[in-house]
């Protein structure tokens, strides 16, 4: 859901947004009851878009950029022309000065009867780049009505599924009221088909590829006869699941493993590296006082310590040479 | 009030930057080259970009539209940054148990900031459709069955116990 304020937030400072050369238009059925479902077609026209050919729509309830939300004044959005819930779609057409480009909308009126306005907003790119465009059109007034008590009609508490999945078909239950009969109507390329309802039940076969079906409800009673809007059902790819108790303990699996890896590298102990310290700092000791180092053999027999010192590096310089002493 | 998209923006910069410092000091400790300071630097951001993970992952889920896995790539990212966590504490135990900064404890360190770092990468690819790093896995996530699961948990609690009774003896 979406106020028409977030436009500047979104596209950066609002004051340095354009005006929007689009033609506007909200063409709702005529009759309509408090609580029941209607469609309402939206048409865009005249305008030069991006090279996206992106444009964004916003179902709104006035244009005070406050409490604008059609959910504000009652209205429910039951289908968006993308098969979601929202009052703000972004649409890919052929938008251009010589095209009008329409949408359709379900809602459900206001449980109130009285007298409404509907507001179609609109954001899009300019062909240049670089600037944000908006507009909004002028309002289409509404007269919602009081409901006929024996008019036959979809149950106020029913909501047509709006997706489902490739290749799954779809059973849907109907929940009606002051009905005696009921039949489904569905378009099948240019033409329509009808569909055998059983017990308020009746079944859309299965998609072969993601695209929408339309289809509506037509219902007999004592009242005058009453045929639903067309309502979209999106057939789209299975989403991407997967299992979240795997995957997680999967995680801690590797958290655990890397920790282990980790910690398992051998750390030097303090001692050991004390312990190598005092031998380095020995030698060196040793070896700076010019002390010659004592082979294994020992010193000669005889010889003190002192005269070690003195003539050690002669005797061992003499053995290396050969030298019998 | 301020949107948990921009809170996730804060934390993650914070983690990012920390985790980056972190490898360019474990770097300097590989060649051991640059200031004496490398090894306090490495560890300290590293422990500091830890801290910061928790408020980047609570936020980042918060500003998610499409709930909490509805995308490989948000999968991967648990699996990475689950991994990076766990060489990250691996690395920081080690030092503070007198472990001497060498080669492998550098790799160690850097592995993990690099692991840190892809995660985040895969959050531009996520929101953006766009990132550096052309080779991320979009569509598929590495899922073991379970018996290797398991078997990583056992080996892994193998080791830090192994480690901790080194330690202690």
């Amino acid at each position: 859901m979406r106020s028409r304020d977030c436009a500047g937030s979104c596209h950066g400072d609002s004051s340095t947004n354009g005006v929007s050369t689009a033609t506007l238009d909200i063409i709702p059925q005529q009759e309509v009851y408090a609580g029941l479902l209607i469609e309402v077609e939206t048409q865009v026209g005249g305008v030069e878009v991006s090279d996206m050919r992106m444009v964004g729509l916003t179902l709104l309830s006035n244009k005070d950029g406050a409490k604008d939300l059609p959910s504000n004044d009652g209205w429910e959005i039951v289908t968006d022309p993308n098969g979601g819930v929202n009052n703000y779609v972004e649409i890919i057409d052929d938008f251009s000065i010589q095209n009008t480009v329409s949408q359709k909308w379900t809602l459900r009126a206001p449980t109130s009867p009285g007298f409404y306005e509907l507001y179609l907003g609109i954001q899009h790119g300019s062909p240049d780049g670089g600037i944000a465009m908006v507009g909004i059109s002028e309002s289409a007034q509404i007269t919602v009505s009081e409901m006929p008590e024996n008019l036959p009609r979809l149950s106020p508490e029913w909501t047509p599924p709006n997706v489902r999945e490739v290749g799954v078909k779809t059973t849907i239950k109907l929940e009606t009221v002051n009905t005696e009969s009921v039949y489904v109507e569905m378009k099948r390329g240019s033409g329509i088909v009808n569909l055998s309802v059983v017990d308020n039940e009746f079944t859309i076969p299965a998609a072969i590829n993601p695209g929408v079906v339309e289809w509506r409800v037509i219902m007999q009673g004592e009242g005058p006869d009453q045929q639903s809007p067309w309502f979209k059902l999106t057939a789209q790819e299975k989403s991407w699941d997967v299992d979240k108790t795997v995957l997680y303990l999967q995680a801690i699996s590797l958290f655990l493993l890397c920790l282990g890896l980790a910690m398992t590298q051998k750390p030097i102990r303090n001692e050991e590296l004390d312990e190598i310290e005092t031998i380095e700092s020995d030698l060196e000791e040793k070896y700076s006082s010019g002390v010659p180092a004592i082979p294994q053999e020992g010193i000669p027999e005889g010889w003190t310590m002192e005269q070690w010192e003195y003539y050690g590096q002669e005797h061992l310089d003499s053995i290396s040479r050969g030298e019998q002493l | 009030m301020i949107s948990s998209g921009t809170l996730h923006v804060i934390s993650t910069e914070l983690t990012v930057g920390m985790f980056s410092l972190s490898g360019i000091a474990f770097l300097f400790c590989l060649i051991k080259k640059g200031p004496v300071s490398r090894e306090a630097v490495a560890h300290w951001a590293l422990f500091f970009g830890l801290l910061a993970t928790p408020f980047a992952i609570i936020t980042g889920i918060n500003a998610s539209s499409g709930g909490e896995l509805s995308n490989p790539l948000l999968a991967n990212k648990v699996l990475l940054s689950m991994t990076a966590l766990g060489l990250a504490i691996g690395v920081l135990i080690r030092s503070r148990r007198g472990g001497d900064i060498d080669a492998t404890h550098s790799v160690l360190g850097l592995s993990s900031v690099t692991l840190m770092l892809v995660t985040a990468s895969i959050g531009g690819e996520y929101t953006r459709r766009e990132s550096l790093l052309f080779f991320l896995p979009k569509e598929t996530v590495p899922i073991f069955p379970m018996w290797a699961i398991i078997a990583i948990i056992i080996v892994g609690l193998f080791l830090i116990s192994k480690s901790t009774i080194e330690h202690r003896s």
